[in-house]
């Protein structure tokens, strides 16, 4: 019986450009961390951000979703991971978490989406001792708005996801770019469709125009982490500058 | 002692004239004061005990210092065209024989040739060729005036010189040295040498550093020497092997002797250069030789200057931009492609940070600014790129450098066949189709020029960097390429044969195609792997070195002994170094070397040599006039088939300041003249007839005391005039 995931992702490769890509590795695929807690709150949220991604800018993706542990040396053939739930987390144990810190200290990236999207609530707490742990004592820092981050493909004033829960996107930074990006607003819920096509959840208080504003921070973050400082090149700043005052 | 004698005799006479002041005989008085007087004065006579000091004198002749400079400077011309300063000063001898000889019969005459130091020297027989290094004409004085025959009073001194001092009167007679030269309480008569050629116009000093950067101004600081010119504007020129780089128009207005003057220019590629400032030779100048100053300047980079452009963002993007944005030695200049035509971002442009792909700017304006062009994954038809190509293809042919990394947008994928890249790229290319890549996954091994090329070393022992190399993760996929152009090497392949990263030339400039878009799974998924991220940063590093010619990879290698050769010392060499392109020893090479100047910028056979097993050479060029020069050293194996070339600057030119600063200055001599009270003089003046100091000075020979008081005649006198001052006195009843 195929599942909802594998036929949206038939369906989503169909709709990708052909490209003479050498395999998934020239793609940007997610890997979807596998914990022991509920991992995967929104199956499809992260295919349909790489259909979109694909559909708005020239990265390919593959609409392919690979559930990975941490612990899992295939984790690495995926810079881009994703750790998400929408309740608290089990703590994952001492080599998982020294693994997790070899993955983001050698270049990966790791998005925290909180699929409750509340603040203070389990998974919140439990990302934040999971960053407590992967760099000793570290604490996830605010990200401002003049980051890089807001302005990798899309210029952004802010954070977005299915509800306005958090006014700031959080981020641990490592060797001078951010290694973990945490979203408060259940970002990838904003994405989710269901199988007929039809989005999953109501975005509030916005509306639709949050759910763009969630899809293109969503393509910003996937930008970032492929692009990194690119868009602080020296070459960019004039004309940033001058869209930014429109 | 003596005043108090006189004052105890002066006392007693006194004492003994009141007693019978009152007497009124007068003649008695009279006689009697006068006993006592004599006796006083005869007591007087015996403390002082007096004696006569005879002595035997003679008259002690003065001594006369001639100074005549025997150092370089006094071989250029005395006057345009004419002899050297220094025949003309032997000539001036000759003259002077009778001049000489009539002094010799009033003083003691002391001759010396100097240069920074005095040696005795015949007036008769000075040095047609000087050879003194220097020219310290005060410690010449000083040395002349404090020594000398036998301590005979100095009369005074004659230096006979070009003034061309290059110590401490170099800058004029300072107060120190002028209080310095009246201590030797003796007048210094001058000759100039040379003073008839006064006009001189002379490139004195060029300060810079020995290396500069790449595309960063430099600037020198010339000082250009100007004596015996009126108002006038003369250009000072820099030129690099014959090319102006930088001009400017100095204005002499004759109140002084030093101008500084100061060039900038911005060097445009890397290397040892050799460099003039000139000045032109106006007419009836002193020397032509001083008016140009060659240098050999080594240009290097600060930090290698990538332009990155990137067809599509991916994860090989993100590692190799990270880690050249990391790298302190990198300006990475990067343009990502983030929207094609068909992509659709559902926004207006004012809502996205992308700007215009700048090709024209990039490709056109600032290419050559450039130390590597690095195309990732990037297909030109979409940006309308054509019209680029050929410039690129040309900016690589004339030094630069260029990379292709593989992609689905890369090489024949990438619509490159039958472009001005394919004709620059080591390999060649397929038409694009589906055949342009090939996603059977492939273990790299090195091949046999891989072992020993400094790209795919990432371990000094050859067992080591081999098995590091097959323990890389796999790659997912290559591109797929027709067969490898003449020169090329393949470094790394798949097991059957693939090639995966291929090197070559293409006329000046390296190209390297690495035929694979993964080349991150050598970082990150080899971290995975325990492996860690080395190999991959070892490799770009080498490969980034190797294309922009880091010296230190450079295959073949010539180097001049010294950056800076004598004119007519030891002749200049060249040490060579031939490896092939594999970088193996290539013994046996034919060297041949040919050197062009910066007046003639024809390259003429300079020397030939055989490189010995090694690979090893040095070769001894003829001996070269002065100037800058650039050698190029050629090497070819036995079937003529070139191995490589490579390129070295050196200059020949005076380092002594002896032969730089050599322009004649009359004016030093006129001022030590006039610290002295002495004066310049003619060549036609007598030198015997100069008013030398002359002193007095007496000699005593022979010294011979005779006391005075030392008999009996004294003692006798004394006693009869005590004894008839006393018999009067009481004849004539006193007391």
């Amino acid at each position: 019986m195929l599942s909802r995931r594998t036929l949206l992702g038939v369906g989503l490769a169909l709709a990708a450009r052909r490209a003479l890509a050498f395999g998934e590795a020239a793609r940007l695929s997610f890997a979807q961390v596998r914990h022991r807690g509920r991992w995967d709150p929104r199956p499809d949220g992260l295919s349909r951000l790489a259909w979109e991604i694909a559909k708005r800018t020239s990265i390919e993706t593959s609409p392919a979703i690979k559930s990975i542990a941490l612990a899992d040396p295939e984790l690495f053939r995926y810079p881009f991971a994703v750790l998400s739930s929408d309740q608290a987390v089990p703590p994952p144990a001492d080599n998982e978490v020294a693994e997790l810190r070899r993955y983001l200290s050698y270049g990966g990236f790791l998005l925290l989406d909180d699929a409750s999207a509340t603040r203070g609530g389990g998974f919140e707490q439990s990302a934040r001792q999971i960053v407590s742990r992967i760099v000793p004592g570290a604490q996830l820092g605010r990200v401002p708005r003049d980051h890089v981050l807001y302005k990798s493909f899309y210029l952004l004033d802010g954070p977005s996801g299915r509800v306005a829960s958090s006014p700031d996107l959080e981020a641990l930074e490592l060797g001078g770019r951010l290694a973990v990006l945490y979203s408060g607003n259940d970002l990838v819920g904003a994405l989710s469709r269901d199988s007929l096509g039809t989005w999953e959840f109501e975005v509030t208080p916005g509306g639709e125009l949050q759910r763009e504003k969630s899809i293109r921070l969503g393509v910003n973050v996937a930008m970032y982490a492929l692009c990194l400082d690119y868009k602080e090149d020296q070459v960019h700043i004039p004309f940033i500058m001058k869209r930014r005052r429109i | 002692m003596l005043a108090l004698a006189v004052a105890a005799l002066a006392a007693a006479v006194w004492l003994s004239f009141r007693g019978f002041r009152s007497d009124p005989a007068g003649a008695r008085r009279v006689a009697l004061l006068g006993f006592r007087l004599t006796a006083a004065l005869l007591v007087l006579v015996l403390l002082l005990e007096p004696g006569i000091e005879l002595r035997a004198e003679s008259r002690v002749r003065a001594r006369v210092a001639l100074l005549f400079d025997t150092s370089r400077s006094m071989k250029f011309p005395a006057g345009p065209s004419g002899p050297s300063r220094a025949e003309e000063l032997r000539r001036w001898a000759t003259q002077h024989q009778d001049d000489l000889a009539q002094l010799a019969s009033r003083f003691q005459v002391d001759v010396y040739g100097f240069d920074k130091e005095l040696q005795p020297a015949d007036p008769g027989r000075l040095p047609a060729d000087p050879q003194g290094a220097s020219t310290d004409i005060l410690a010449a004085l000083g040395a002349a005036a404090s020594g000398g025959s036998g301590g005979r009073p100095l009369a005074g001194l004659f230096v006979a010189s070009d003034g061309a001092d290059n110590a401490e009167l170099s800058q004029g007679v300072s107060p120190a040295a002028a209080a310095e030269l009246r201590r030797f309480n003796a007048p210094v008569f001058a000759l100039p040498v040379g003073a008839q050629a006064l006009k001189d116009l002379a490139v004195e000093k060029v300060a810079v550093d020995d290396f500069a950067f790449v595309r960063n101004q430099v600037t020198l600081d010339v000082v250009i020497a100007a004596r015996g010119f009126g108002s006038t504007d003369v250009p000072v020129v820099l030129r690099r092997e014959g090319q102006v780089v930088a001009q400017k128009t100095l204005h002499i207005d004759g109140s002084r002797s030093r101008y500084e003057v100061k060039l900038s220019f911005v060097p445009d590629r890397t290397g040892k250069f050799a460099f003039t400032v000139s000045v032109p030779v106006y007419e009836g100048e002193a020397i032509a030789q001083n008016n140009s100053r060659s240098f050999v300047l080594k240009v290097i980079r600060d930090r290698v200057r990538v332009l990155l452009v990137v067809g599509r963002p991916s994860w090989d993007v993100r590692f190799l931009r990270q880690l050249l944005k990391k790298d302190p030695n990198v300006d990475l200049i990067s343009f990502f492609i983030l929207r094609t035509p068909g992509d659709d971002p559902h926004s207006s442009q004012d809502e996205l940070s992308l700007i215009p792909f700048p090709t024209q700017e990039i490709f056109q304006e600032q290419l050559k600014t450039f130390d590597l062009v690095i195309f990732q994954n990037f297909n030109h038809r979409p940006y309308r790129m054509s019209q680029y190509l050929d410039g690129i293809a040309s900016y690589v042919r004339e030094g630069g450098a260029f990379a292709m990394i593989g992609g689905d947008q890369s090489f024949s994928a990438g619509d490159y066949a039958g472009t001005p890249i394919e004709d620059v790229l080591p390999v060649t290319l397929l038409p694009s189709g589906p055949t342009a890549v090939d996603e059977t996954p492939a273990q790299v091994r090195l091949t046999d020029p891989g072992r020993r090329h400094p790209v795919t070393e990432l371990a000094s022992s050859a067992a080591q960097n081999e098995s590091l190399w097959t323990a890389l993760p796999r790659l997912p996929g290559l591109n797929t390429t027709g067969p490898l152009k003449g020169g090329a090497q393949t470094l790394l392949q798949s097991p059957e044969g693939r090639p995966v990263l291929v090197v070559g030339e293409a006329g000046r400039g390296r190209v390297l195609a690495l035929l694979s878009d993964s080349s991150w799974f050598w970082s990150f998924v080899a971290a995975g792997a325990q492996l860690g991220p080395r190999a991959y940063e070892t490799f770009w590093h080498s490969a980034i070195r190797w294309l922009v010619r880091d010296p230190a990879l450079t295959p073949m290698r010539v180097t001049a002994e010294r950056p800076s050769f004598e004119p007519g010392g030891e002749p200049p060499a060249l040490d060579v170094q031939v490896r092939g392109s594999d970088y193996g020893a290539a013994g046996g090479a034919q060297i041949v070397v040919v050197t062009s100047s910066a007046t003639d910028p024809v390259p003429r056979p300079t020397g030939a040599a055989m490189a010995g097993p090694d690979g090893n050479a040095r070769i001894v060029l003829p001996p070269l006039p002065a100037g800058a020069y650039k050698a190029t050293v050629t090497a070819k194996r036995a079937d003529g088939t070139t191995i490589g070339e490579a390129e070295d600057a050196f200059v020949v030119a005076p380092a002594s300041r002896e032969l730089i600063e050599a322009a004649p200055r009359p004016d030093v001599l006129q001022a030590v003249a006039a610290a002295t009270k002495g004066r310049v003089i003619e060549a036609s003046d007598s030198l015997a007839t100069l008013p030398w100091r002359d002193p007095e000075r007496v000699e005593v020979g022979q010294r011979t005391s005779k006391p005075l008081w030392d008999n009996w005649k004294v003692l006798v006198l004394l006693c009869l005039v005590v004894g008839a001052e006393w018999t009067l006195r009481r004849r004539w009843g006193y007391a």
